[in-house]
């Protein structure tokens, strides 16, 4: 029952605010109300792979703040390769917050804060506390692919699916994304079985810092420029999606798709409060709410007892 | 006088207690006992308030009375004595022994500590325990905790009017012989004070110590009788439902091993933080047996031939090739096997299912690229639930939600498919019922005769003189006695026993 609530959730969602307004239902809405939120979801598709192995990650929007800077300043030099850069600096960063977290025993929420401290300020250093603007002829030339749309549907949201198919397929189908569940139930099961589980772990913070520069780089060609704040809001949404999608903070169930719904729920949520005239302002009192309830009706208490 | 009356429980569906009558005079010692499963623990909670019945009455000196948590049975006289220690380390033993009763000794918001330690002191008396109660508990010996835990118990004599019910729940599963010998002392010295029901898997202790038996089976009383003339073997009986064969331990099936194929040598090897030299070699197909009592430093020679810690001096070589580097992944590797002895922590991953759990070891040899191979995991899993006889729907099966029983076939299963040659097993049996046990020795068998080495510490001294070929008796870290058990031959108890403590 409870491995269902999450699409349940969603489709309640719709039908909620469809009954409100039938045209919230048309397929353009939809479709734009799913585009809106492609940024937001490659996020927490990397943040679902460290959620699910029982971890956190709170660097996330500071590293895509980071990396709206550094496509836009890398661009006019690097072209195309601008967004391999910025990938690999999102990898490095996540990579640290796992050496961090599984050499130095550092907790998780402290090591990603940490990290993510530092990535903001080379955020704040690299743009000089400003927001950057892209030259239009070099985002078409580098990254137009990445905009328009081929029969009505964004490529934005093409390039998301692609990028949660690839996740899924890690999380299901190979060994690492078998290690990680296994890791979220049960690591010292995990360590006698022979795993070297520091690896998989690093490798869990490195994935999700690489998705969090995916989510900036998408954003920045999305609005065509990059500042240290441009990502500011996104945490705590990134965050419920994962855990309202169904993926306990103790991580070893749910999953990317899971994630995929509960994006969806995070953005009929938003969208709905338009609908129901609440303002954008209360938004994050609203998410906040929700991630207090979907942990505490979540979380797996036999491996709980104790909170600290 | 405590008693139960027809209690009924049920837990999502499955009956667990039905219709239960129990009943303990003043000053009485009554043994419980059953296999896992049979209902034992739902009964001891129903007792002490942990868990509550939903049909019959529960009733104190004639009078029904309704626990809803165990503070409420605690106020009715009856305590538990946790196998698993309630004590809380960092605090001193006189904070643990008042824990959450600390009113009497409170003025004006502040702990008068001498009063409290004086008060700690008459409670340590009644158990035989001459500490300073301002001790951490943390420093004390497990015996001394048992006992503390025992006094702490026993300070509810003050607060309640009548007799006190106190439980112990398989109280000498980690003590040595000694300890035992004086824990039982101190409860027969106590009846005055209070009647026991004591719950354990061993029964020459619950026939030594207890006036009456409960033999539970499948939450029905299926026998109680006198502990006086009563036969282990008889116990048995009624608790499986039928005889157990005489050769428990397939002594029958055991087949010397090949003295030529040394599978694993450990050469004047110190263990991290004993100062030990410990020299030993495992053949092919044999199966030695560490013994030793609690703390005599078994496990930490598994965990080091495992590579989960570094020897500090010393080679260890396996198949003849000395070994560098220690670390688990590297031992699995080269062809070890590790069954734990917490199999719910280290042995199973609950929520992953049955060909999760077993090629978590071996991932290598199921993918490509990285890729797993998923149809040929769950064809593997099929096989071995077939080959070991799983109890599972199938190989999707939650592995969380199987019995004790089959989780240890899933993680033999996961050492064997991988083609493990050397296996050490911590306590296989442990909290296993009597069925599922025997499944447990007829598979170490079958692993001797295919020349897999074993390194066995048993759950009991009957168990690793049954089924081993060698014995190492171990006693402070160091290897004391060597045993030859070939059968026919096998040492007695009183044998290893003079050696271990």
């Amino acid at each position: 029952m409870r491995r269902h609530f999450p699409w349940i959730t969603l489709v309640s969602l719709l039908v909620l605010v469809g009954m409100k307004d039938i045209t919230f239902l048309s397929p353009e809405n939809l479709v734009s109300l799913a585009s809106d939120v492609v940024p937001l979801l490659i996020m927490a598709v990397g943040m679902t792979l460290v959620i699910y192995i029982g971890s956190i990650d709170l660097s996330s929007q500071s590293i895509a703040n980071m990396a709206t800077v550094l496509t836009t300043i890398a661009l006019p030099s690097c072209g195309v390769a601008a967004g391999l850069l910025v990938i690999a600096v999102g990898l490095v960063f996540g990579a640290v917050s796992g050496v961090v977290t599984t050499r130095l025993k550092v907790p998780s929420f402290i090591s990603t804060l940490a990290v993510g401290g530092i990535a903001l300020s080379v955020g704040q250093y690299t743009s000089g506390q400003q927001a950057l603007h892209m030259d239009t002829a070099q985002r078409r030339h580098a990254f137009g692919w990445m905009v328009g749309q081929t029969a009505g549907i964004p490529h934005e949201l093409v390039l998301a699916l692609l990028i949660v198919a690839v996740a899924w397929f890690i999380q299901t189908r190979m060994v690492p994304g078998r290690t990680f569940k296994a890791i979220g139930a049960g690591e010292p099961v995990v360590v006698a079985s022979g795993i070297r589980v520091e690896r998989y772990k690093i490798l869990a913070f490195a994935l999700s810092g690489m998705f969090a520069a995916i989510a900036g780089l998408v954003f920045s060609v999305r609005l065509s420029g990059g500042s240290p704040t441009l990502a500011e809001g996104f945490l705590l949404p990134a965050i419920v999606a994962v855990l309202v999608g169904g993926t306990p903070l103790t991580g070893g169930v749910g999953g990317v798709l899971n994630t995929l719904v509960g994006t969806m729920i995070v953005a009929v949520v938003r969208a709905s409060m338009l609908y129901f005239s609440i303002p954008a302002t209360g938004q994050q009192i609203f998410f906040g709410l929700v991630l207090i309830i979907a942990i505490a009706t979540t979380i797996d208490r036999s491996k709980m007892r104790i909170v600290k | 006088m405590f008693e139960l009356q027809n209690v009924e429980k049920r837990y999502m569906g499955v009956h667990v207690l039905k219709g239960v009558d129990f009943r303990i005079e003043d000053g009485e010692i009554i043994g419980l006992v059953g296999e896992n499963g049979a209902g034992k623990s739902t009964l001891m909670k129903v007792i002490y308030g942990a868990v509550q019945h939903d049909g019959g009455t529960v009733l104190v000196d004639g009078n029904a009375v309704h626990f809803r948590s165990p503070r409420d049975a605690m106020k009715m006289g009856v305590g538990m004595v946790y196998q698993e220690q309630s004590l809380i380390p960092n605090l001193t033993v006189m904070e643990n022994i008042f824990l959450g009763f600390e009113k009497p000794f409170v003025r004006f918001g502040a702990i008068n500590w001498k009063k409290m330690a004086a008060a700690a002191r008459r409670q340590l008396a009644k158990v035989k325990l001459d500490i300073d109660p301002a001790t951490i508990t943390d420093h004390l010996t497990f015996a001394q905790r048992q006992l503390v835990e025992l006094a702490k118990v026993l300070a509810l004599e003050e607060r309640v009017e009548g007799k006190l019910v106190i439980l112990l729940d398989e109280p000498t599963s980690v003590l040595s012989r000694e300890e035992i010998d004086l824990l039982f002392t101190v409860v027969r010295a106590l009846r005055r004070r209070a009647s026991f029901i004591f719950v354990s898997h061993r029964l020459d202790e619950i026939i030594a110590l207890s006036d009456r038996i409960y033999v539970l089976k499948d939450g029905v009383v299926v026998d109680v009788m006198s502990a006086r003339g009563a036969e282990i073997g008889d116990i048995q009986k009624k608790m499986v439902g039928r005889d157990i064969n005489s050769e428990y331990y397939r002594e029958d099936r055991q087949r010397p091993y090949d003295p030529d194929r040394v599978l694993l040598e450990l050469d004047h090897v110190t263990i991290t933080g004993r100062g030990n030299d410990v020299s030993l070699k495992l053949h092919a197909g044999e199966v030695l047996a560490l013994v030793g009592v609690e703390g005599s430093g078994r496990e930490p020679i598994l965990r080091t031939i495992f590579g989960m810690q570094k020897p500090e001096k010393g080679t260890l070589r396996i198949r003849g090739e000395p070994v560098h580097t220690f670390s688990p992944s590297r031992s699995v590797a080269h062809g070890i096997g590790y069954i734990p002895r917490e199999r719910k922590v280290e042995g199973i991953a609950g929520g992953m299912n049955v060909y999760e759990n077993m090629t978590l070891s071996q991932m290598r040899n199921y993918s490509r690229g990285g890729v797993l191979d998923i149809a040929a995991e769950r064809a593997l899993a099929r096989e071995w639930i077939h080959k070991l006889s799983i109890k599972v729907p199938s190989e999707l099966a939650d592995c969380g939600n199987l019995s004790g029983g089959n989780q240890q076939k899933v993680v033999l299963a996961k050492w064997r498919s991988g083609g493990s040659e050397i296996i050490m097993l911590d306590h296989p049996t442990r909290g296993l019922d009597i069925g599922a046990k025997e499944d447990v020795y007829g598979m170490i068998r079958d692993m001797s005769a295919d020349g897999v080495g074993i390194i066995l510490v048993a759950d009991t001294l009957e168990e690793a003189i049954g089924l081993s070929h060698t014995i190492a008796v171990i006693k402070d870290g160091e290897i004391r006695k060597w045993f030859n058990c070939q059968p026919g031959a096998k040492p007695s108890l009183y044998d290893l026993i003079q050696y271990m403590v």
